[in-house]
């Protein structure tokens, strides 16, 4: 170490740091002030979208009134978000309002054997899309999300979906990117961010209403066929 | 920050409440510390598993470029504890995304001190009992569908970004936590004894079981809790194990 006692400079890179208790603080600080950003954001995001949301749930609400399923895709983090999406349309939860049914909905990044199997054989931005050659038809929906907007597995996979006449619907973050552009997607919701993750906490929110929406659409339509 | 600012109207003053943040805080310094001293961290989430999946590859390939890639991964299929009792070593992280009253994370959870891993775990709801985890991260909410809202994304999000926040502060990496054992000797841990978990009950009546503590695996005398089964938790105390665990 250098004698020279320049540690004041720079508290937080310096090694002879003992007492966490600043730190902490500034952690617990650090945390609320991004909850709040998260939360304003999907406040913003919910008011931008929400007659794009009430047309989208119903455009799906038909689909699946019609038989159709729903394949739903993402990489890395937001593949795990398109499965949650997908898990509460497949198997939703006890406690659920009223009504609400279990739906037909599959995460295509789930099965390991066809993802390496496609990604290997034919290329990783085909992962998605050969799967909607094998399993899709025109009355399903294909959901893709995204924080960029413009992964070439997914758009390649919309593009796909929208020639063989599926709903298709992107979530996006940035300005949308290429989903937000392409005329291969019905319905693009863009969660205005520069950042992953507050993107990811919006969609998250975006998807569970256009979820609820779309139950609430379904129902409408058996009481109108019942009536 | 100013408390109902004009951007804010409408959201929940509670959406990241003072003790969550605190609570949050602690367990980012807790892991950056095991991480730091080679650990792995171990995620789970049995009723919605792509949360175990999103919390590993935040750490595995953060999306901040120039952050360390750590090891973590996620623990899906059928027997939880079966798969993180191998997977665990003494010093790792185990966190779960699950209701208090789930059954597979509160028995991995209940095992955990027994591997000698560090615990957090993220829920709604009903809290999980005092001690069940050594960090809670609690949302008091209980719609059943909160998992499904964000709100748990939200908050690995967070542990993340904080984590990787005190990789910045390395002088503190390395310091005992409050209320941790620094001596060799704790009276309060010798008067509760370390839990174990059974590998091998004794081969007979006067032979000692092989147990799984923190501190590795040893020979205990388990006459006073006999007969013993593989997976079973003891107290031991001084080569013997004195009781179950409540």
């Amino acid at each position: 170490m250098s004698t020279e006692n320049t540690g004041f400079l720079y508290p937080f890179i310096d090694a002879e740091e003992r007492d966490a208790g600043p730190l902490l603080a500034s952690l617990a600080a650090s945390a609320r002030l991004k909850a709040r950003e998260s939360a304003v954001l999907q406040l913003a995001t919910l008011g931008t979208c929400a007659d794009q949301i009430a047309a989208c749930a119903a455009a799906m609400a038909g689909r699946f009134a019609a038989g159709g399923r729903m394949y739903a895709f993402g990489n890395g983090g937001s593949s795990t978000d398109c499965a949650t999406f997908a898990e509460l349309f497949a198997r939703p939860p006890e406690g659920r309002p009223r009504g609400y049914r279990a739906l037909p909905a599959m995460n295509l990044a789930a099965d390991q054997a066809v993802v390496t199997a496609l990604g290997n054989d034919v290329g990783f931005d085909l992962i998605f899309s050969r799967q909607i050659i094998a399993h899709s038809s025109p009355r399903d929906i294909a959901v893709a999300f995204s924080t960029s907007g413009s992964s070439r597995d997914l758009t390649t996979a919309l593009r796909e979906a929208s020639g063989r006449g599926l709903l298709t619907v992107g979530f996006a973050g940035y300005d949308g990117g290429e989903m937000a552009r392409s005329d291969a997607v019905g319905y693009c919701f863009v969660v205005r961010s520069q950042s992953v993750h507050r993107i990811q906490e919006s969609q998250a929110l975006l998807g569970y209403q256009l979820w609820a929406r779309t139950q609430e659409a379904l129902k409408a339509l058996r009481e109108e066929a019942t009536s | 920050m100013t408390a109902g600012a004009p951007a804010a109207a409408g959201i929940a003053p509670d959406i990241l409440d003072h003790g969550l943040a605190t609570d949050l805080a602690a367990a980012a310094l807790a892991i950056a510390r095991r991480f730091h001293a080679g650990a792995t961290l171990w995620c789970a989430a049995p009723a919605w598993e792509p949360h175990a999946h999103h919390m590993a590859v935040e750490f595995v390939h953060p999306v901040i470029v120039g952050k360390r890639a750590l090891p973590a991964f996620a623990l899906s299929g059928p027997d939880l504890a079966a798969q993180a009792r191998v997977a665990v070593h003494a010093g790792d992280l185990l966190i779960a995304v699950a209701a208090a009253h789930d059954p597979a994370a509160a028995d991995v959870m209940r095992r955990a001190p027994a591997w000698g891993a560090h615990t957090i775990w993220i829920g709604s709801g009903p809290r999980p009992p005092g001690g069940a985890a050594d960090h809670v991260l609690w949302i008091g909410d209980s719609d059943p569908l909160t998992p499904a809202t964000g709100r748990f994304v939200l908050l690995y999000h967070l542990l993340w970004e904080l984590t990787h926040v005190c990789f910045e502060h390395p002088g503190l990496l390395t310091a005992p936590e409050p209320g941790e054992c620094a001596e060799e000797v704790c009276i309060t841990c010798s008067d509760e004894g370390r839990l174990g978990e059974v590998i091998e009950p004794p081969a007979g009546p006067l032979d000692r079981a092989l147990i799984r503590t923190a501190d590795g695996e040893e020979p205990v005398d388990v006459s006073l809790v006999a007969p013993v089964a593989p997976g079973d938790l003891v107290l031991v105390h001084a080569g013997a194990a004195l009781t179950r665990p409540a």
